[in-house]
């Protein structure tokens, strides 16, 4: 049987609220007017973070050259990091005349050879998918020979975008990883992280207060992950899905296939941290262990908020506008309300329905939710007297034209934000913007300008 | 003469330095003023490519792409991707050019390119750029070779102070606008294409571009044949000079393979002196030559004790290598990006094509490197130092504005190249004296 998801099937996942009432996908990008990147992007943001893995992308140049070591996904592995590591056939003439098979081949038992991985995911691109070289063919085959399992994703850019390609990525693992092995022990508290790739040491902000409860991760998806876990995944107790809605058709199968139920955390915020961490003891349903997780938030919380004490003045009757995407249009809001900072308005462009409905019980019925954050944000920062612009680099124009301070809020950043710490790297940030003369020095008018 | 390796051998690439052609063609378009570059291929080529720019130059940068699905890429000849594009550009916006180059998914369909821009009747210049031949270098030559032949106009005249300058892909934008500078200060108007300098110089613009915003006009890439001479820089676009004289075969092409150096940047003044009939130096320039030969003297102590492995396009390893070699550096090694005529020209021990997989083979070899960002882990790995130079850089901000070449850009590569071999033998020597203490104490 051939490893090619079914496309149509991930695009319409039954487990989506919105999918109930929509006929059939828009999934086909507009040309000349489209942004953002491919199924190859997505699976790789999906995936890479396996440091123990090899990451052999089957394609040219542009599908690698400047897309690794690109993430800061840290690991604690201590082999070689191959996150940091780029693996690409490097597509050239001759493979697209003679078929690239055999270099697919060669080039899977150079990366065993030399940098002895736990499994080697190799993603096959446009050309390769056009010219029909059969990859699953070949990674069955090096997957006997070496006795690592060589899993085939199949995530050429033209069958749509990220948030496709990280689906496609889902289903490989589960395909291939997931129940292929038994974990050593078992515990009643073994949990799967789903969507927590670790970015900027997200995880390391929140995983050890799960272990001092008692709760174990079992395996991750693919923060700071191991293929060892991840194929004893089958034997947890509930999957967690970290801020990432595209791996429900995951957890879905895995409730079907294993009976694992699932539950849909974000750890952005205190709010938040100490909802998803009270969520997860419930839905393991212990009542010592609930009673225990109440305590520790209890606990933290207080810590933080004495932590919080000196910024609570400079936050006091700030109003920010938030423009980012996705779930980040009420988890970072949610960060931000915790710190005292009022979100007047957020972008809800590349929101689901549900992350709208989200957006709105977190900001109130007076917040702006903004659909066309490029033209809108300029004038609500006018009308609400806004201090603070959170977004990407692209929307820096808009702050230093309306003289307000601006922090960048892309997933490059280089800090995490995460848990309950993570507030405090934020609220130290924020209080940077608010208080760097630049955002109204930069774009003064000179003294011999009129 | 440099030992030269061709072809790497390997079935892959480990830690890849080389970058693909069609990222060449959108920094090439990204040189014309108000265009809206246009990668034909699925929307990830684009993407990818369009947040290595922003990252490099930590400026926002115009790409658009046909977005080809898979209904498109087994259906569409290109007619239906590439005009709907164009229409869906217009309707929010009206760039001056639209600059189509395609990617190895659109070249192994094969779409008819010429078929369909023949079609299309808004400014527009094509390209093909299939990304499994060639890299940045090649990438850039053809879009520049494109762009005069669809764009200029033939011409039987000449005005006898005119230039066009073809900068190689390796060159910042700064060093664009001190080459141009350097040039006009011999009497001449430069028109350089493509042009950085003013596109994506680290510029803060009146407000947020949807376009390009700077470089080279249409309307001067219109009239380029009048120019008396084109002069090329860097061998990859040496050939970009017959494709400017075949509109005018009265143009006279001088060729540079570098400019860096004092070597280098003689060769370039002493051709400046004869075609602009001058005696004498600018003031400026020949001031700037004495602190060249000032800077050789106070860093050749550092960089002649120091061997270096190069990581780069061809033309960038040739023209660092120069550099270095003035003042006794040691180029051990040279790891090229992709196959180049230059490569046998390179003062360099041992040339090869390869990755960093190579680098780190053979890390016995240097002491320093200096490279894209990739090589500070590979640094860190083999214990040595690095300096970032080349595409991409996303560990430094200020790369467009890092200038390497000519009599004043040589000083700087030499300060910093000779500081920082100093600051890492003094961490060695302090190591040392760190573990004879601990000795010392056991």
């Amino acid at each position: 049987m051939s490893s090619k998801p079914k496309i149509k099937e991930l695009l319409v996942e039954s487990a989506c609220e919105h999918n109930k009432d929509k006929k059939g996908s828009c999934n086909a990008p507009t040309p000349g007017a489209t942004t953002g990147g491919c199924a190859l992007d997505g699976a790789q943001i999906a995936l890479f973070p396996f440091a123990d893995a090899a990451h052999l992308v089957h394609g040219p140049m542009s599908c690698i050259g400047g897309a690794w070591e690109t993430r800061l996904t840290p690991t604690s592995w201590s082999g070689r990091d191959l996150t940091q590591t780029g693996f690409a056939t490097d597509i050239n003439n001759n493979d697209v005349v003679f078929g690239g098979e055999k270099k697919l081949a060669a080039a899977i038992d150079h990366i065993v050879a030399n940098y002895a991985p736990e499994a080697v995911f190799v993603y096959s691109t446009c050309v390769p998918a056009l010219t029909g070289d059969d990859i699953d063919a070949v990674c069955k085959h090096r997957s006997e020979k070496h006795g690592i399992p060589c899993v085939p994703v199949h995530v050429p850019g033209f069958v749509g975008a990220k948030n496709l390609g990280s689906r496609i990525a889902g289903e490989a693992v589960l395909q291939h990883l997931i129940g292929t092995k038994e974990p050593e022990e078992s515990t009643p508290f073994d949990i799967n992280l789903i969507g927590e790739h670790n970015n900027t040491g997200e995880l390391w902000r929140y995983r050890h207060l799960l272990e001092e409860l008692g709760i174990r991760v079992l395996s991750t998806f693919s923060g700071d992950g191991r293929i060892s876990e991840i194929r004893t995944a089958h034997r947890a107790k509930l999957n967690v899905i970290v801020c990432a809605k595209s791996l429900i058709s995951m957890t879905r199968k895995m409730q079907e296939q294993y009976g694992i139920p699932w539950i849909s955390c974000s750890f952005y915020g205190k709010t938040d941290t100490s909802a998803g961490i009270l969520a997860i003891a419930e839905a393991l349903g212990d009542a010592d262990l609930i009673e225990r997780t109440r305590a520790l938030i209890a606990r933290e919380e207080a810590r933080l908020e004495e932590k919080l004490m000196p910024y609570r003045a400079i936050f006091a009757g700030k109003k920010a506008v938030l423009n980012t995407g996705g779930n980040k249009a009420w988890s970072i809001a949610s960060a931000l309300q915790d710190l005292g900072i009022e979100v007047v308005a957020t972008s809800v462009r590349k929101s689901t329905e549900a992350d709208k409905a989200k957006a709105r019980e977190y900001l109130g019925e007076n917040a702006i939710l903004m659909t066309e954050p490029a033209t809108q944000q300029a004038k609500i920062i006018d009308e609400t007297g806004a201090h603070l612009l959170l977004a990407g680099g692209r929307s820096l124009y808009t702050a230093i034209k309306k003289r307000i301070a601006f922090t960048d809020v892309n997933q490059e950043k280089k800090k995490s934000y995460g848990g309950y710490d993570g507030l405090l790297v934020l609220a130290e940030d924020l209080k940077n913007s608010l208080q760097n003369p630049v955002f109204e020095l930069v774009d003064r008018k000179a003294p011999w300008q009129k | 003469m440099a030992e030269v390796r061709r072809k790497s051998g390997k079935p892959l690439q480990v830690n890849p330095h080389k970058l693909s052609q069609p990222m060449g063609a959108t920094l090439a378009f990204l040189g014309v003023d108000r265009c809206m570059p246009l990668m034909h291929g699925a929307q990830g080529c684009a993407s990818f490519t369009k947040v290595m720019f922003t990252r490099h130059f930590c400026e926002p940068i115009a790409l658009q792409t046909t977005a080809v699905n898979d209904v498109i890429a087994v259906l569409d000849g290109g007619d239906y991707s590439i005009s709907e594009s164009v229409k869906n550009i217009g309707d929010k916006i009206a760039p001056d050019l639209i600059g189509v180059h395609t990617t190895g998914l659109t070249e192994t369909k094969g779409d008819d390119l010429r078929g369909v821009a023949s079609k299309i009747d808004v400014p527009l210049v094509y390209v093909n750029t299939p990304d499994f031949k060639g890299g940045l270098e090649s990438g850039w030559t053809l879009t520049t070779q494109a762009l005069i032949d669809q764009l200029t106009a033939p011409c039987d005249r000449v005005e006898a102070q005119k230039i066009v300058l073809v900068p190689n892909v390796s060159l910042q934008p700064i060093e664009v606008e001190k080459l141009r500078d350097f040039i006009e200060a011999f009497g001449f108007n430069v028109v350089a294409v493509p042009d950085l300098s003013s596109s994506l110089d680290n510029h803060l613009g009146e407000k947020q571009a949807s376009l390009s915003s700077g470089g080279v006009t249409v309307a001067e890439l219109e009239r380029l044949a009048d120019a008396a001479f084109v002069v090329s820089v860097g061998a990859s676009v040496k050939p970009v000079g017959a494709v400017l004289q075949k509109k005018n075969p009265a143009i006279q092409h001088r060729h540079f393979d570098h400019v860096s150096g004092l070597v280098g940047t003689d060769a370039l003044v002493a051709w400046l002196l004869e075609a602009s009939g001058r005696d004498a130096l600018p003031a400026v320039v020949e001031r700037w030559r004495k602190r060249l030969q000032d800077a050789m003297l106070d860093s050749h102590f550092s960089i002649g004790q120091t061997r270096f492995l190069l990581v780069a396009e061809p033309d960038h390893l040739a023209a660092m290598a120069a550099s270095l070699r003035e003042v006794g550096g040691k180029v051990t090694l040279a790891i090229a990006t992709v196959d180049s005529p230059i490569l046998g020209d390179i003062q360099a021990d041992q040339v090869v094509v390869g990755d960093l997989e190579d680098a780190e083979n053979m890390s016995d070899a240097y002491d320093m490197i200096i490279g894209n960002f990739h090589t500070e882990a590979l640094a860190h790995r083999v214990g040595k130092k690095a300096i970032m130079r080349g595409f991409p850089n996303y560990e430094e901000i200020g790369n467009a504005l890092k200038h390497d070449v000519l009599y004043e850009g040589g000083a700087y590569f030499l300060f910093e190249i000779a500081n920082a071999a100093e600051r890492m033998r003094e961490a060695q020597v302090h190591h040392e004296r760190e573990q004879i203490k601990l000795q010392g104490i056991a």
